[in-house]
């Protein structure tokens, strides 16, 4: 069969449609190469002089060739292989003769539509590609169909897709999941992805963007945590030259620290992250593999960060780490030179030098309340001294720069202390009841060690904004206004503001349950999932996929073919329900006789029941065979033949 | 339908074939109908693996996801192709008689008495025709199959299939009716007229002697009766020329087979086609000889439809 307009325009749309998302990851010369090439062969579809001829087509295609070589990605890996299957489809649109074409064309698009989800893989994504795999199957449909309907073809595919979804998802649930042997995994390019960074440079930032990008989720079970005592902990600094901040080498835990208190129970839901640092709840409690705890209780994962990963995890709210240890003690005291006259003075003005510990850190957050410090995310830039110059002449700055500040201030009145960076806070999604922390909600804090407490947790932030502790920033309205705030997140019920927050969080929850069951469903979860199901070996296994495909396809069968058996004449069962009446007066219809006839013979040994089987027979055969019956005719049959007494 | 025997159920010839020839209506059920996935279909199970591949290698649950929809809509593919087919009523139609060497036409009514609609309905003989059926309705179409050979000509398997949905299977139901056309014979070259009317007892009384009304002169060919033969024009060197008598237009003829020239059986009932259609298309009464039978001297579509017949059964 030939190709026809109206094949052509189906299947160019859709391959149109399922390129068009990887405007995000493909070279611009390789998208652009590609909507040239779809551009003009659309145009061909009208004007068929317009189509290159064989020697354009080689030329395009060296040209293909040539784009894709100069993009130097090699053969291999996604990158390249999505680059080169892009180009072949383009390149494969001149070459439209017969439907083996278009199938072929239908086949690479499916292959592009799943290079997609090596990109992205969230909701919205997925819902887009099924809907353009629709389109595709639709354009076979058309292919398949004797006349082109193009909403008949879109319903019949749709039909099909969602008949099949169901087995799909049990295939999904019940197909095992292994880990691709070495040699097949394929080398991956690293990607820019944001975060915490590993060294702490307060003096040199002057706009601390807040961006609302999701770095993790936490779900409880039990109780959430009050807002002040949302810290995640994440790197922990002790170096500095006075300007940076920056991590000792990486040690092991060796002495957990004490925990007491109601522990909280939590699943957290990493985001794709470029470090293998994973924030826990403080004070995390002990860790499986592959987590590990380090020397100062962060948490890191020995799993590729780069991809979504759970870990259910417990963390108390009280705990004292004990006794310090001589090197610690040192690496948390040093300071990198001789303090400035101004800060010993400040240090001796508030007994830093005789007082107890625990009255000078009171006393030092009382000094950043009462004296004129603000907390901005623009502060100005300070080149040299950066401490000084913030403590004496800025007095403008953010969580870093108070951290930065009191640290210093501590070593300097020879507390040990060192700052802790993570995040603080976290909105409480209502309709799924978990935690998301955005990389708005990064922050850093100080510890101090005192005696008999071990090291102690002190947020000099929540001396200048304690609002910022309390209620977070409100990054809907920074985003917007570009001012910062701390409002009260208490929206009114019923307002407008409050749907939306509400249909946000809806869609938050969405997105977490999609990660969490969809793309995050791995080795581990499965088995954890079918064991509870009672599925422990593969002979169980088998025999759940074997029942519920078979019983799903009885249950379509029935569904589908149920009307494919002719429907019996209404009239003709009124007229058999007759007969058996008549049945009892011993007078049978013979298979050869008319209805006509019959009434004759009921009639010659019934003649007082003629009218009404006269009356009868005639419906019946003006029904049957007539040309002009009325539905009025029927109602008459039904009534007649329910009226005869047998 | 009765059931098969669980050995017929299995012949291979019910997937190529069909069953035993049958006359009436036949309705496409599970007994009748085929499905095997198209190479198409086949090039499909490759898509899906290479998806599934890729998933396998990136550890991608949507590529996953993907690769078992496909999987899936494959699957259910397999009854949609049923459905293409199930509960349409096939039943054989008139027959169209053809010439040897001709095509012979079989008329197949294809009913749909179900409310499902089908897109895509192919029917195969020699030739195949392509529809949709609507519905409830009812089509009529016509297949051709070559005739070879005078005598009866059986439709032979007639091949109901659909690829519709998606093309990645067929189905397709072998039929065979009892469904037989006559193959009159091949007519033979119009070079040997009909013979003259040698019987003129026969000649009804109102009609004009015909052996008397001249009316011109054509080339001689062979069979031309000899007395026919202008010899005066032959003398004077302008070759053989026959006479042409104006009675051969309205005059009645017997054509026999006793008559007839040729070699062998067939071409003499060639010879005798050709006068059959000559002696009609010129407007005579002309009645048949076999030498088996005879059929009175008549006139008309339907008189040489039957003297035609009686040559193809022969």
């Amino acid at each position: 069969m030939p190709v026809s307009k109206s094949h052509l325009l189906f299947i160019l749309s859709a391959i149109g449609l399922i390129v068009l998302p990887h405007v995000k990851h493909i070279p611009a010369s390789v998208f652009g190469f590609f909507y040239v090439l779809l551009g003009w062969r659309f145009i061909a579809v009208w004007q068929t002089r317009w189509l290159p001829n064989r020697a354009v087509v080689l030329v395009l295609s060296i040209a293909g060739i040539a784009i894709l070589y100069r993009q130097n990605l090699g053969i291999l890996g996604q990158d390249a292989g999505t680059n080169l299957f892009i180009t072949a489809l383009g390149l494969k649109l001149f070459e439209i003769k017969a439907q083996r074409d278009l199938y072929l064309i239908v086949f690479l698009a499916f292959i592009v539509a799943s290079s997609q989800f090596l990109y992205e893989q969230n909701v919205l994504m997925a819902v887009y590609i099924l809907l353009v795999c629709t389109l595709l199957l639709a354009t076979l449909v058309t292919v398949n169909s004797y006349r082109t309907q193009t909403r008949q073809a879109l319903k019949t595919a749709a039909t099909l897709i969602l008949q099949a979804l169901p087995m799909a998802i049990v295939l999904f649930i019940l197909f095992p999941r292994l880990e691709a042997p070495q040699w097949l995994v394929l080398e991956e390019d690293h990607k820019a992805l944001s975060g915490l960074s590993e060294v702490l440079e307060p003096g040199s930032i002057t706009n601390l963007g807040l961006s609302d990008q999701l770095v993790f989720r936490a779900k409880f079970t039990g109780n959430i945590p009050p807002p002040a005592e949302r810290y995640w902990r994440g790197p922990v600094l002790y170096y500095t030259d006075g300007k940076h901040w920056s991590q000792p080498d990486a040690q092991r835990l060796q002495k957990p620290p004490q925990l007491t208190g109601e522990p909280y129970r939590y699943t957290l839901l990493m985001e794709p992250q470029s470090k293998n640092w994973v924030f826990g709840l403080d004070m995390p409690g002990t860790v499986q593999s592959p987590l590990m705890q380090q020397a100062n209780y962060q948490l890191i994962t020995g799993d590729n960060p780069e991809k979504r990963s759970e870990y259910h995890l417990i963390a108390y709210p009280n705990y004292n780490t004990g006794e310090l240890g001589e090197p610690l003690q040192q690496e948390t005291l040093r300071l990198p030179g001789e303090p400035a006259h101004r800060i010993r003075e400040l240090v001796e003005q508030l007994h830093g030098f005789d007082g107890p510990p625990q009255a000078f850190i009171d006393r030092l957050l009382n000094y950043f309340r009462q004296e004129e410090f603000h907390y901005t995310l623009t502060p100005p830039l300070i080149e040299h001294n950066p401490i000084e110059t913030f403590l004496f002449e800025t007095r403008h700055g953010f969580c870093s720069h108070y951290a930065a500040a009191f640290t210093y201030l501590m070593r300097v009145a020879h507390i040990p202390a060192r700052i802790v960076t993570g995040y603080q806070g976290g909105e409480l999604n209502a309709v799924g009841s978990f935690l998301e922390i955005r990389q708005a909600n990064a922050h850093a804090w100080a510890e101090v060690w005192l005696q008999g407490q071990g090291w102690v947790r002190v947020d000099p932030t929540a001396a200048i904004a304690p609002e910022r502790i309390e209620h977070g920033i409100n990054i809907d309205q920074q985003a917007v206004s570009g001012a910062l705030s701390f409002a009260a997140q208490t929206v009114r019920p019923g307002t407008a503001l409050s749907w939306l927050k509400h249909a946000r969080q809806t869609w938050d929850n969405l997105d977490y349950n999609w990660q969490r069951w969809v793309i995050n469903y791995d080795n581990s979860n499965q088995s954890q999932l079918l064991s509870s199901l009672g599925i422990n070996d593969i002979k169980t296994l088998v025999y759940w996929l074997l029942t519920s495909i078979g019983s799903f396809t009885a249950l379509l069968s029935l569904f589908l073919l149920r009307k494919t058996r002719s429907q019996p004449d209404p009239s003709r069962l009124l007229y058999q329900r007759f007969c058996r009446k008549i049945a009892r007066h011993g007078l049978t219809r013979h298979p050869s006789e008319g209805a006509l006839a019959f009434a004759g013979r009921i009639n010659s040994l019934l003649p007082a029941r003629a009218a009404e089987v006269n009356r009868i027979t005639h419906l019946y055969l003006k029904l049957r065979y007539g040309q002009h019956a009325r539905k009025t005719d029927f109602e008459q049959l039904r009534k007649s033949v329910s009226k005869f007494k047998a | 339908m009765t059931a098969l025997p669980l050995k017929q159920r299995f012949q291979l010839s019910r997937f190529v074939l069909g069953e035993k020839a049958q006359a009436g209506e036949i309705t496409l059920n599970q007994r009748r109908i085929f499905i095997l996935p198209t190479q198409r279909g086949l090039n499909f199970v490759v898509l899906i693996g290479l998806l599934l591949l890729i998933a396998f290698v990136y550890n991608n649950n949507l590529a996953y996801l993907l690769g078992f929809l496909l999987a899936s809509v494959f699957f259910i593919a397999i009854l949609h192709s049923y459905r293409s087919l199930a509960g349409l009523t096939v039943r054989a139609g008139q027959t169209t008689d053809a010439f040897a060497g001709e095509s012979a036409g079989f008329e197949i009514r294809l009913t749909n008495p179900t409310p499902v609609a089908r897109s895509l309905v192919s029917i195969s003989l020699e030739n195949t025709e392509t529809l949709a059926l609507a519905a409830d309705s009812i089509t009529a179409l016509t297949l051709y199959k070559k005739a070879t050979q005078r005598g009866v000509l059986t439709a032979g398997t007639i091949t109901i299939a659909s690829t519709y949905p998606l093309g990645l299977f067929r189905a397709w139901s072998p039929l065979r009716f009892d469904m037989k056309a006559l193959i009159y014979p091949k007519p033979a070259p119009a070079s040997s007229p009909i013979p003259e009317a040698y019987g003129e007892q026969t000649y009804r009384g109102q009609l004009k002697k015909g052996v008397d009304d001249f009316y011109g002169l054509n080339a001689y060919q062979p069979g031309d009766a000899i007395r026919h033969i202008h010899w005066k024009a032959f003398a004077k060197g302008q070759g053989l020329l026959s006479k042409q008598y104006g009675s051969e237009h309205s005059g009645e003829i017997w054509l026999d087979y006793q008559q007839t020239a040729g070699h062998n059986l067939e071409e003499r009932l060639s010879q005798l086609c050709r006068w059959l259609l000559d002696a009609e298309q010129t407007g005579l009464h002309y009645g048949l000889k076999l030498p088996s039978l005879t059929l009175e001297p008549g006139h008309g579509q339907a008189h040489l439809t039957t003297c035609l017949a009686e040559l193809a059964r022969f």
